[in-house]
């Protein structure tokens, strides 16, 4: 079988912008195609992540993103799972690629969230939630998250600080990462004293709203080759749905992601402890808590340590670095491309290309990308360099 | 399952004319006893489609609870709001509003099911086939 490669990355500027989502497409294609062939002479078929038709009044992303690329009668399609679905993107894309469906495919993510202010944000983003009961009990998506939040911090010793202080630490990454939405170092009393927005969750807490493209081709590895690109491999991919509806799932083992992860790390022939690396989906600060625990990094209820440096974390843990390019919470959000800015980050750290906020050493990074409410869908992907790895 | 029709209490409009009536139905998985609420065809829990309706008692307690200070449009006058998820004492849990302030609710504090006519904002958010869905709250005991 073909084995499926990232060979070349490219993403818009993310946060507040005056473009349109195709326009930001366009920026982070130019990128991804900077000194390679036309997309018309490489790709074989498009994946977009895009949550949702709401924001820009368009559904037909594949189309039109392929258009936009130049691409003509090619498959191509939009791909959805709130914010999972630039993950999905991505796997579909490797799965072709393994397949020998295809040697080249694009996978890429867009959202324009700005377009209709908080309220169009938080209105478009309900409709993840069960529509029955969660979304007719008011509930938003910071709501949820603090479900979450509040059941933790019963239930383990984490306290409201250890949470801000994963939003300090993702922003101390986000800091040194040109890409990041947010790129500024905040204290942990920034946090604790920001606006309430769902108790015990504040402003500082929760990822920003933001407009965003990413682009990434995936190729076999041996046109990878031919192209003369540095490749990161594509070793594992794993996904999994939950229940819809947080009430009726596990609120505290986010099993989803636990099971995307180990299909992942079982796929590429891995164990957590060989991860350097990971992109969580730290849309709200307990997320990379959660996340750490279910990726098998910490031990049950000691997750919420993922902000110390590994030697102070507890027994147990991995020497893993979450989150090197500032997480959703600080790079930014735009959902459709957040599970592509995860692999983007995670091709410039295993290539050599992350500048002063490259973790030294790093060869393995595993991408946790979530959908819906926490793991209502959560894509893992494990990308590696290590010589061995499959 | 050929003869699912909108009186079937495993579709949301046969739930919630139940609920209109004052009855919380739920799913019962006749194979391993999983509550699913609303009730639906199949039990998430083991996959068995072999699930009784059966009413559940409308007493439980807090399981986790938050505040929502920015509410969606139909709900914004009536922010800040207290929202739970509650563990019913027949096992199944749901989310849904607490008339109490945050301050006033604690994990594990014992609640009970009331059920209201969908309020003004709440018709005038809802889509045709819902507009006259009861909505569940829950109130401290
Ligand atoms: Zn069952």
């Amino acid at each position: 079988m073909p084995e499926p490669v990232i060979a070349s990355v490219g993403a818009s500027p993310i946060g507040r912008t005056d473009l349109p989502g195709r326009d930001l497409f366009s920026i982070a294609l130019a990128e991804a195609f900077d000194g390679l062939p036309d997309p018309a002479e490489l790709v074989e078929a498009v994946y977009v992540g895009n949550q949702s038709e709401s924001y820009e009044h368009q559904i037909m992303h594949g189309t039109l993103l392929a258009e936009w690329a130049g691409l003509r009668h090619v498959p191509a399609e939009r791909v959805e799972g709130c914010a999972a679905a630039g993950a999905l993107a991505l796997r579909h894309a490797v799965k072709d690629v393994r397949n020998g469906d295809h040697e080249a495919v694009l996978a890429c993510g867009v959202e324009k969230m700005t377009s209709a202010g908080t309220s169009g944000a938080t209105d478009a983003l309900s409709a993840a939630f069960d529509r029955a009961i969660e979304q007719r009990s008011g509930v938003t998506a910071p709501s949820q998250y603090a479900l979450l939040a509040q059941r933790y911090l019963h239930e383990t010793d984490a306290t409201e600080r250890d949470l801000a202080e994963i939003a300090v630490k993702n922003h101390a990454n986000a800091a040194r990462n040109p890409r990041a939405q947010f790129p500024k170092e905040i204290d942990v009393d920034t946090v604790l004293e920001s606006n309430p927005v769902a108790s015990p969750l504040k402003l500082y807490d929760c990822a920003p709203v933001g407009d965003g493209a990413a682009a990434v081709l995936v190729t076999s590895a041996e046109l990878a080759e031919d192209l003369g690109r540095p490749q990161v491999r594509v070793a594992g991919s794993g996904a999994s749905a939950n229940n819809i509806a947080v009430a009726e799932r596990d609120m505290t083992d986010i099993a989803g992601a636990r099971i995307a992860a180990e299909t992942a790390y079982e796929e590429a022939g891995i164990d957590a402890d060989a991860v350097d690396i990971a992109e969580v989906h730290d849309a709200f600060t307990v997320c990379e808590a959660l996340l750490a625990e279910a990726a098998g990094f910490a031990p049950s209820e000691m997750g919420y340590q993922s902000y110390l440096d590994p030697a102070k974390r507890a027994d147990g843990w991995t020497d893993v670095r979450l989150s090197p390019s500032g997480g959703l919470k600080a790079r930014g959000h735009p959902i459709g491309a957040t599970g592509l800015l995860q692999a983007l980050e995670a091709y410039e750290q295993l290539t050599g290309a992350a500048g002063d906020r490259a973790v030294e050493g790093a060869d393995t990074a595993l991408l946790l990308n979530e959908g819906g409410v926490a793991d209502a869908v959560t894509v893992g992907h494990v990308l590696t360099t290590a010589e061995g790895a499959r | 399952m050929t003869d699912l029709d909108a009186s079937d209490p495993r579709t949301l409009p046969g739930f919630f004319d139940a609920l209109a009536e004052g009855e919380l139905l739920g799913g019962v998985c006749a194979d391993c006893g999983q509550v699913l609420l609303p009730p639906r065809p199949a039990c998430y829990a083991c996959g068995s489609r072999a699930v009784d309706v059966e009413p559940q008692s409308p007493g439980g307690t807090i399981f986790s609870y938050t505040e929502v200070h920015a509410a969606p449009p139909a709900f914004a006058a009536d922010a800040p709001y207290t929202v739970a998820v509650v563990e019913l004492a027949d096992g199944g849990r749901l989310l849904g509003r607490v008339d109490a302030d945050y301050a006033d609710v604690a994990i594990g504090d014992p609640v009970e099911l009331t059920v209201q006519e969908p309020t003004a904002e709440q018709r005038e958010a809802a889509l045709d086939y819902e507009a006259d869905w009861p909505v569940h709250r829950f109130e401290l005991r």
